[in-house]
Formats: C-alpha cells, sequence, structure tokens
C-alpha cells in the first residue's frame, strides 16, 4: 500500500497585503501555512526582500555595508536604483534626516524627496519614519499626501501617534506598518485598534527585530506566536502578514562592524532566523544577504 | 461564595497615607464602605510594615473593630504585627496568610494555632510561584501537611493557588482553574481562597471589573470556596448573591465548550462571553479584548 504522509492544515490564513501600484506593486503574506512549510498549503506570496536606502547619505552606517553603495549614497534616487540591480524585491526608504535629535529636516521637504523616488523610481517602497512619535506622526502625514494613490507601505504607527496616522493613510491609499516593543499582546491590541481604521490587507505588523546577540530570540518568538496564533487559532487580527526591520540593527552591532565578513554573517543570520520565524517582508541592507536569503527562500541553500 | 473585602491594602495610596498618619476616620469609612456593601471578611493588608509592626498590627484590628463587628483576615508577611493584630481579633480571624517558604512556615503558621485562627496557605514555596498544575499539587500536598504536622486541621486551611495577571501570563489563568477543579480531592476538607483582582492587575483600570466578575463565576463554576475582592464592584456583589442568572449560565456554556452565538447577545453578554474566552485561554489577550 502506498503511504502518504499526514499533513496539518489549518484555518487561519494571513491577509494579502499589496504594496506599490499597477505591475510594479509587490505582494505580501497571503499563506494558510506555517513559515516556509510549502507543502501544507498555500501560499499566495513568497516571503519579499527590500533592500534599506536612506536620506541621510548613510550617515553612521558601518563601512562594510557602504561599500556597494558608495557612489550613489548622496542620491536616494539612484541608490534605490543601484539596489533593484543587485536583486531588491523593492525599496525600503528610511526617513532618517527628519529626525530631531539629529539634522531635523521639516515634513515637507522628507515628503518631496519620497514623492520624487517614488515617481523617478519604478518599484514598491516601505517608508520608515525616523522613529520619535510625534515628529513621524507630521512626517509620514505629509508623505501619505504628498504621494496619494501610490500606495506606499508607510511606518511606524505606535500606541502614540497611530490615529492621526492611520487616517492619513487611509485618505490616499497607502497602507501602515503597526509597530510594537516585542510583546503579543500589544501587538494584538494596536492591530484591533487599527483594523477600526483600516482593512487588515492594509496593514504590516513590525513586532520590532532585534539583531542576533542583542534579543533577537524575543524577536523570533513573537513572530512565531503571531502565525500561530493567526493560522492556527484563527485570530483575526492577528491575520496579518509581518515585516522584520533588521538590517539597522545587525549593522549597529560592534560585531557586525568589525569586519565585512562577519558583518555580512551578523545580518545573513538573523534574517535567516526571522525567515523562518514567519517575517513576510524582510529589510536588509547588504546585497549578498538579499542573495542569499532569496535563495533560502526558493529551496536552493 | 465568602466574599473578604480587599479595599483596605496598603497599595492604596488612601490607605498607606492612612495608615502612616494613624487616620482613624479613613480607615473605618473604608470598612464601614465594604461592611455594607456585603464583605464577609475584611483584608486589612499592611504589606511588609517594617516600621512599628506591633502598633500598626494593634492600631489596624481597633480601628476597625471600633465600626464593625465584620470578621477580620489579617494581611501582612511580618509575624510581629500579624501577631499583635491576632491578639485583639473579636471574631475567629483568618490568618493571610503562610507559604510553603521556610520562614513562613516556622514564624507565622504556628501563630495560626496559638491563637486558633483560620489560615491561608498559597502554593508559594522557596522556589516560587508553582508554574503548573502539577507543581501546584506538589507544593501544596507538602505544605498542608507540615500545617497539619502543627495540628491545623484541613477545615481550618484556605488554600491559595495565587493567581496571576492575565495580561502577564494567560496560562497561569487557566492552571489556576484547573488546580480549582482538583483540589478537593487532594485535601479532603479544605476551603480554598483567591486574590480575585490579581487577574486584572496591568489591565486599564476601567476594564479591570469584567475580568474580576468573569473569572470570580468561572472559579466558582470549579469550587471555588471564597475571594479576596473588590466588594465595592455593585455587579459583582451582585453576581455572587446569585444574581444575574443568564451570565452565569452563559460562562457555564463557554466553560463546556459549548456554542453560544453571539448574535444573539446583548451588549453585556457579548463582553462576559469575550472575557471568558480570554481567561480560558482561547483568545490571545489583549487590553483591546472587549473591541474585537
Amino acid at each position: 500500500m502506498e503511504y502518504t504522509a499526514p499533513l496539518e492544515t489549518y484555518s487561519g490564513s494571513v491577509k494579502e497585503v499589496v504594496i506599490g501600484k499597477g505591475d510594479r506593486s509587490v505582494k505580501v503574506g497571503g499563506e494558510n501555512i506555517l513559515p516556509l512549510h510549502y507543502f501544507e498549503g498555500k501560499a499566495a506570496n513568497r516571503p519579499k526582500i527590500a533592500l534599506e536606502i536612506d536620506d541621510n547619505g548613510a550617515a553612521g552606517w558601518s563601512e562594510w555595508v557602504l561599500e556597494p553603495y558608495k557612489d550613489v549614497v548622496a542620491d536616494p534616487v539612484k541608490w534605490a536604483l543601484k539596489c533593484l540591480d543587485l536583486g531588491a524585491d523593492l525599496i525600503c526608504l528610511r526617513l532618517e534626516s527628519t529626525d530631531p535629535q539629529g539634522a531635523n529636516v521639516p515634513a515637507e521637504i522628507a515628503a518631496a524627496l519620497v514623492k520624487k523616488v517614488a515617481a523617478e523610481v519604478q518599484t514598491a517602497l516601505v517608508v520608515y519614519g525616523c522613529g520619535d512619535d510625534k515628529k513621524d506622526a507630521e512626517v509620514l502625514a505629509a508623505v501619505a499626501a504628498a504621494c496619494s494613490g501610490e500606495n506606499l507601505l508607510i511606518g511606524p504607527a505606535v500606541k502614540e501617534n497611530y490615529e492621526p496616522l492611520a487616517k492619513a493613510v487611509a485618505e490616499h491609499g497607502h497602507c501602515i506598518i503597526a509597530q510594537t516593543p516585542i510583546d503579543i499582546n500589544l501587538e494584538k491590541e494596536l492591530n484591533v485598534k487599527l483594523l477600526k481604521q483600516l482593512p487588515p490587507e492594509r496593514i504590516v505588523i513590525d513586532p520590532l527585530s532585534s539583531a542576533l546577540g542583542y534579543g533577537m530570540e524575543y524577536s523570533f518568538t513573537i513572530m512565531e506566536r503571531t502565525k500561530q496564533v493567526g493560522v492556527i487559532h484563527g485570530d483575526f487580527a492577528m491575520q496579518i502578514p509581518i515585516i522584520a526591520d533588521l538590517g539597522g540593527e545587525c549593522w549597529k552591532t560592534n560585531q557586525a562592524r568589525a569586519g565585512r565578513e562577519q558583518g555580512i554573517l551578523w545580518e545573513g543570520i538573523t534574517a535567516m532566523s526571522l525567515l523562518l520565524a514567519g517575517a513576510n517582508l524582510l529589510v536588509l541592507r547588504h546585497p549578498n544577504n538579499c542573495r542569499m536569503i532569496k535563495e533560502a527562500i526558493d529551496g536552493k541553500l | 461564595m465568602i466574599l473578604i473585602g480587599e479595599n483596605i491594602h496598603i497599595i492604596s495610596k488612601v490607605v498607606s497615607e492612612a495608615v502612616r498618619n494613624r487616620d482613624t476616620a479613613a480607615i473605618q469609612a473604608l470598612a464601614k464602605a465594604q461592611a455594607e456593601a456585603g464583605a464577609d471578611y475584611l483584608d486589612l493588608n499592611m504589606g511588609p510594615a517594617r516600621k512599628d509592626p506591633e502598633e500598626l498590627g494593634a492600631w489596624l484590628v481597633q480601628t476597625v473593630q471600633e465600626v464593625t463587628d465584620i470578621a477580620i483576615s489579617l494581611d501582612t508577611m511580618n509575624p510581629v504585627a500579624m501577631e499583635a493584630g491576632l491578639k485583639l481579633c473579636r471574631k475567629r480571624p483568618l490568618l493571610n496568610s503562610a507559604s510553603g517558604k521556610a520562614d513562613s512556615k516556622t514564624g507565622m503558621m504556628p501563630l495560626a494555632p496559638k491563637y486558633n485562627t483560620q489560615i491561608i496557605i498559597s502554593v508559594i514555596t522557596d522556589r516560587g510561584c508553582p508554574p503548573d498544575v502539577d507543581s501546584r499539587v506538589e507544593s501544596i500536598m507538602d505544605t498542608v501537611a507540615y500545617a497539619n504536622g502543627l495540628g491545623i486541621k484541613n477545615e481550618d486551611i484556605w488554600v491559595d493557588p495565587i493567581i496571576l495577571p492575565v495580561s502577564a501570563d494567560q496560562k497561569q489563568v487557566r492552571e489556576a482553574l484547573e488546580f480549582m477543579k482538583i483540589l478537593p480531592d487532594l485535601l479532603p476538607g479544605v476551603k480554598s481562597v483567591v486574590g480575585l483582582s490579581n487577574v486584572s492587575n496591568g489591565t486599564p483600570a476601567p476594564l479591570r471589573g469584567i475580568l474580576n466578575r468573569t473569572y470570580m463565576l468561572m472559579l466558582e463554576r470549579n469550587g471555588l470556596y471564597s475571594a479576596i475582592a473588590d466588594v465595592l464592584d455593585p455587579e459583582l456583589v451582585e453576581l455572587n448573591k446569585g444574581g444575574m442568572p443568564e451570565v452565569r449560565e452563559l460562562i457555564g456554556h463557554i466553560m463546556e465548550g459549548e456554542t453560544v452565538n453571539a448574535g444573539d447577545l446583548d451588549e453585556k453578554g457579548r463582553s462576559y462571553v469575550k472575557t471568558a474566552r480570554v481567561l480560558l485561554g482561547e483568545t490571545l489577550y489583549s487590553h483591546a479584548w472587549l473591541e474585537s
């Protein structure tokens, strides 16, 4: 008698989120399986890789991760095009210059830059603010308005600023990043609140990604549980794709900055781990890791 | 179920100030309010009582007994304050509490037979709070056996399984429910008690009541004898008197795993159903659990 291996199947499925518009859009999520368990069911989309650029000339970036980009970091458009050449599925633009502790660039200038990148680079765009909740509310609302209809993925929306941000995102046809500090209960709470303003197809969870050696296992656990709660237990508020914004976290560690090979490995191992935990979209800095993770996703490693 | 009023508690700012200033009127007002609300016991929580423990224990008991004859649950980890208070209790008091910790066994537990009190014994040991049903069983069996050795009868022991906040550890909430179910078989004759409001510690204040009330009904269904609780919550007291039978029935259905059609329920019914599901661990907790 022929043996058929038993298969686990689940009742829940993660919503599909579309970022960008037309033929340059990128889809994430849409699976009813645990991470990478393609044999168990349907995965509408494989995990996607964004390479990160910033509007601050890569200030503070480690020399090892700057190497592939050193000619282009002064110009975000060129930098984004280079990242696409190097294999990125989409671009993550971080508005580092808007940080009140740093250059404190005003919202309208940042918004104009995002508009320019969106117009000149044919790609789906993730836009992260500087992480200051007050400034982000201002800057990201301006970005949402300036790029109305571009369907950007904008964040982070946090407990302190999600309401005005979600309003701007809804009004101008974008998607939002819901960020909470590595806590499954707070993550669910923010999702529940956002779901009153936006459909789940317009939300991506950022549970915060820590680097290897700096609490990565906490990020791993939260991502893993998010998938279990959403896919296995069918919790509607947790059936939302996950973004792992890990490149910057990795490259700021002393270990990554100590040398080229070690730095690339530090980011690569963190990325591989969070991919296994369930990330649907990974934000990386080094193109080698973009290639490596894509091979892993396709089962070629 | 026996209700032990929790509102004279040193963590409360009003109480800690009243205690510091020996403000008799403030304490008595709280005692009277809880007595009128229907408390069966009044818990007098002094915390560690580091300063003047003997005088404090005596003052608090006397102050409360001046305005009410409700029995007292004397709550401190300081044996000196405990003994000073127990000496003065007119009705048979409840010693709150002892545990399986070595210093509790030697310093606190012997006060129960000495003053002929009833005693709360928790599952805590020197290794901390047991993480699951089996280890709770193991620790309480040991500790109760030790208490029996001191001459304390099972009938005078109120076992406390230790309730942890649902916002911190959902699994523990369910473990305590399970423990309650098997307790009568483990230790025939013992009573049981919980610090009910601890289940909602860490939850935003306006939402604490429904967690407390729902968990009370769930624990009661599994055999709970008494709760240290917020007796100033009128809905909690009403439920305890057998009011709102439809809510009790709904929670029973949820606990039995029966399907409940949320569409047939009013707002209140839906809230109790959602809360019961969170407390059973069927739904992941978040502060917004009533909103989804």
